[in-house]
C-alpha cells in the first residue's frame, strides 16, 4: 500500500511539474467558467455573468427550453468536443513520455530493484498517467455540476459519469502510447502510434456511422438520397432499405469491433447523463439541428434516437476494454520480461 | 544473522549470442566492503543488476542475505545506487529519498526522520527542499547515496559511486562507505577506479570478460608481488653483481631487487654490500598496487583466451 501510494504520488508530482498540465487545466477552467457564466433571466440569456444579454423568447428563466439548452450545451458540445478531443489530445502530449523517461538508464533500476513486483509497478505507473485526465475532468465536472445545480436547481450526479468515461476514453489512446513507449523507449514513436490508432479508430467509427445513417437512418426518417446526383428528398412514406448499404454497415461494424471506440464512448455519455424529461420545444433536437435551424420531425427524432442507442454498452465499452486489456497485457509483458 | 551477504554459486547471463557473465561464482562476507573491479564491459553492472532483479540471469544459483537470489522480499533489505543515476528533476532531494523509502515499504512516519538524518549525513541538509534540476553532479550522487540508505539496508550496492564526483567529494563518499561498514552493513562497490577501491575495500574480485579472474582480500592480492629494493651509491660493481645474479637476484645499475614477502632474505645482501664497502642509499619494501594486480590479471586473462 505504501509503495502504491509512493508511485501514485510520484505520478502526481510529475504532472504538477508539467507546464502543459497547468495550461490544460487553465483552459479547462476557462471553459467551465464560461459555461458557468451562462444564466437565464426574464428577458433571455445572459453570458459572462450578466455582462452580455441575449434576448430570447424561449430561453428564459424558468422555461423548460432554457434548461434543455443549458444541458444540451454540456452533452452535445463540451463533452463531445472539449472533453473528447482537446482535453485528451493535450493529455496525450503531456503523458506520452512518462514510460520512455521511466525506462531510461539510471532511472528504472532504482524502482525495479525494490520489493515491488514488476507488474504492480507497471500498472501503478500506468494508472498514474491516467491521473492527468481524471483530475482535469473531475474538477471540470464539479464546476459544471455546481453550475447546473445553481442555474437549474437540478443536482444531477449523473454528470460525474464524465469522469470515468472520459478517463476511459483517454486510457484507450494512452495504452497504445504506453505499449510503444515501453517497447521502443521513444516518446515520439509512442505519440505517433497513439495518434495513429486514435485516427484509425475514429475513421472506422465514422465509416460505421455513415453506413448506418445511409442504411437505416435515412429510410426510417423518410429521406431518399440519389447517390448519383446527390439529390435528397424528404417526407417519403416508404423508403426501401438498401441491402448493399446494410451489408456495408455490418462489415464496417465488424471491422470496428476490435478497435477502441473513443467516439462511441463519448457519445454514450449522453445516454449516461440523464436529465429529467422536459416538455420542451427542444425535445429531440440536437445541437446540430439547432444550429442548422432544423425543426424536430417525429420520424427523424425517432430515427435519431435509435441511431444514438444502436450500440450496446458491451459493444462500446466491453470491446474497447478488451482492446485495452490486450494492449496493456502486451506492454506489461514487455515491461516484466525486459532486462534494464 | 550468519552466513555470507552474497554467495553466488553460478551466475550466467547471455544477451543473444553475447555472454556477459560466463558462470561467475563469488562470496561476499557480511559487514565487509567488497570491491568488484573490471574494465569497461567486463560485466560488473550486469552482475549487480542480476542480484537486484534488474536483469534476468540466464542461469543463477546462489543466495543473498540468506534467501535465494531474486527473492523479492529480500530487496527490502537492500540499497542501490545505479551507475549514472537519473532522478526526476521535478523532485526535491527530500522527495527522491521519500520515493525510494515508499517503494521499499518504509513507513511514512519513519521516513521523515530518516530523510532528515540522511540529508544531514550526506551534507545536503540545506539543499533537501530544492529541486534536483538545480543540483550539481556531486550533489545528485550524495542524494543517490542517501536514498540507497533510507531503508537501513543490510547490503548496499554502489555502482561507480564516485563517477563524475570531484576529489573532495570522492573522499567524502569513501568516508561514507567506511561509515556504512562501521554500522555493520555490507557494501558492494563496483568501480573501475582501483586506487579508491584499494583504500576502502576489504575484499576484491576482478572481473574480465564475464569471468572472475582474481579474488581475495586486498592484502592477499598485493602481498603476492611483495619485494625489497636495495639501492647503492653508484652502480653495483660487476663482481658483486655476478654473485647476486647467480643467487637469482635481479640487479640493474644501482638497484638490487629481492623477491620476498619478509625481510629475512635481504639481510645477507646487506652484509655482502657492507663487507665490500659499498654504501647503501635506500632499502625499500615494495608491493604491487591493486592496479598492478588488476593489469596483470586482465593481461593474463587476455593471453589465456
Amino acid at each position: 500500500m505504501r509503495a502504491a501510494f509512493a508511485i501514485l504520488w510520484d505520478s502526481f508530482q510529475l504532472l504538477r511539474a508539467r507546464r502543459l498540465f497547468w495550461v490544460a487545466l487553465m483552459i479547462s477552467m476557462f471553459v467551465a467558467l464560461m459555461y458557468a457564466s451562462i444564466g437565464f433571466n426574464e428577458k433571455g440569456m445572459s453570458i459572462l455573468f450578466g455582462w452580455k444579454q441575449v434576448d430570447s423568447e424561449f430561453l428564459q428563466k424558468g422555461k423548460p427550453e432554457a434548461a434543455a439548452f443549458y444541458t444540451m450545451l454540456f452533452t452535445d458540445i463540451i463533452a463531445r468536443f472539449w472533453l473528447a478531443w482537446f482535453a485528451i489530445g493535450l493529455a496525450l502530449i503531456s503523458t506520452a513520455n512518462i514510460f520512455p523517461e521511466f525506462l531510461a538508464e539510471g532511472s528504472i533500476g532504482i524502482s525495479v530493484s525494490k520489493p515491488v513486483g514488476r507488474i504492480r509497478l507497471f500498472l501503478l505507473k500506468y494508472l498514474g498517467g491516467l491521473l492527468f485526465v481524471a483530475l482535469q475532468v473531475g474538477l471540470f465536472t464539479l464546476i459544471v455540476f455546481l453550475s447546473v445545480g445553481l442555474r437549474l436547481g437540478e443536482w444531477n450526479f449523473t454528470l460525474f459519469w464524465a469522469v470515468p468515461v472520459v478517463t476511459f476514453v483517454f486510457s484507450l489512446v494512452y495504452v497504445v502510447a504506453v505499449w510503444v513507449g515501453v517497447w521502443t523507449k521513444s516518446t515520439l514513436a509512442a505519440l505517433l502510434a497513439a495518434g495513429l490508432v486514435w485516427g484509425v479508430s475514429l475513421l472506422a467509427q465514422w465509416t460505421e456511422s455513415f453506413f448506418y445513417q445511409t442504411a437505416y437512418l435515412l429510410p426510417e426518417s423518410g429521406m431518399k438520397v440519389d447517390f448519383k446526383t446527390g439529390e435528397a428528398t424528404t417526407g417519403n412514406a416508404d423508403v426501401e432499405r438498401s441491402n448493399a448499404m446494410a451489408t456495408a454497415h455490418e462489415t464496417s461494424k465488424a471491422v470496428t469491433s476490435p478497435l477502441p471506440k473513443t467516439r462511441d464512448c463519448t457519445l454514450y455519455l449522453k445516454r449516461l447523463i440523464r436529465f429529467p424529461e422536459r416538455d420542451s420545444l427542444l425535445s429531440g433536437v440536437t445541437f446540430d439541428m439547432l444550429l442548422s435551424g432544423q425543426l424536430p420531425d417525429k420520424k427523424m427524432t425517432g430515427a435519431m434516437r435509435r441511431m444514438e442507442d444502436r450500440h450496446s454498452a458491451w459493444y462500446v465499452f466491453g470491446t474497447s476494454a478488451a482492446f485495452e486489456i490486450v494492449v496493456l497485457g502486451l506492454a506489461g509483458w514487455i515491461f516484466v520480461r525486459r532486462d534494464y | 544473522m550468519d552466513g555470507p551477504a552474497v554467495e553466488i554459486e553460478y551466475l550466467r547471463k547471455r544477451y543473444g549470442g553475447f555472454e556477459a557473465l560466463a558462470g561467475v561464482s563469488l562470496h561476499v562476507p557480511r559487514g565487509s566492503v567488497f570491491g568488484l573491479l573490471g574494465p569497461n564491459g567486463a560485466g560488473k553492472s550486469t552482475l549487480v543488476k542480476s542480484l537486484l532483479t534488474i536483469v534476468r540471469p540466464s542461469e543463477c544459483r546462489g543466495r543473498m542475505l540468506g534467501e535465494p537470489i531474486g527473492h523479492r522480499k529480500t530487496l527490502r533489505r537492500v540499497g542501490y545506487l545505479p551507475e549514472h543515476a537519473r532522478f526526476p528533476e521535478y523532485l526535491t532531494g527530500r522527495e527522491v529519498i521519500g520515493y525510494s523509502a515508499g517503494l521499499a515499504g518504509v513507513p511514512r512516519s519513519t521516513t521523515r526522520e530518516r530523510t532528515a538524518r540522511l540529508l544531514e549525513r550526506v551534507g545536503m541538509a540545506e539543499w533537501g527542499d530544492k529541486k534536483l534540476g538545480t543540483y550539481s553532479k556531486g550533489m545528485r550522487q550524495r542524494v543517490g547515496l542517501a536514498q540507497a540508505l533510507v531503508n537501513e539496508p543490510d547490503i548496499v550496492f554502489l555502482d561507480e559511486p564516485t563517477d563524475g564526483v570531484d576529489p573532495e567529494g570522492r573522499i567524502e563518499i569513501r568516508k561514507m562507505i567506511e561509515g556504512m561498514r562501521a554500522e555493520g552493513r555490507t557494501v558492494f562497490v563496483n568501480s573501475h577506479l582501483l586506487a579508491e577501491v584499494e583504500q576502502v575495500a576489504d575484499q576484491v574480485a576482478i572481473l574480465a570478460k564475464g569471468r572472475v579472474i582474481e579474488t581475495g582480500t586486498v592484502a592477499q592480492l598485493t602481498r603476492r608481488g611483495c619485494r625489497y629494493e636495495v639501492r647503492t651509491v653508484g652502480p653495483v660493481p660487476p663482481g658483486i653483481r655476478e654473485g647476486l645474479e647467480r643467487e637469482g637476484l635481479e640487479v640493474k645499475g644501482d638497484l638490487i631487487t629481492i623477491q620476498a614477502d619478509n625481510a629475512v632474505p635481504v639481510q645477507p645482501v646487506i652484509d655482502l654490500l657492507r663487507s665490500a664497502g659499498i654504501a647503501i642509499r635506500e632499502i625499500r619494501e615494495a608491493k604491487l598496487s591493486l592496479e598492478d594486480i588488476f593489469l596483470q590479471a586482465v593481461q593474463a586473462g587476455k593471453e589465456a583466451t
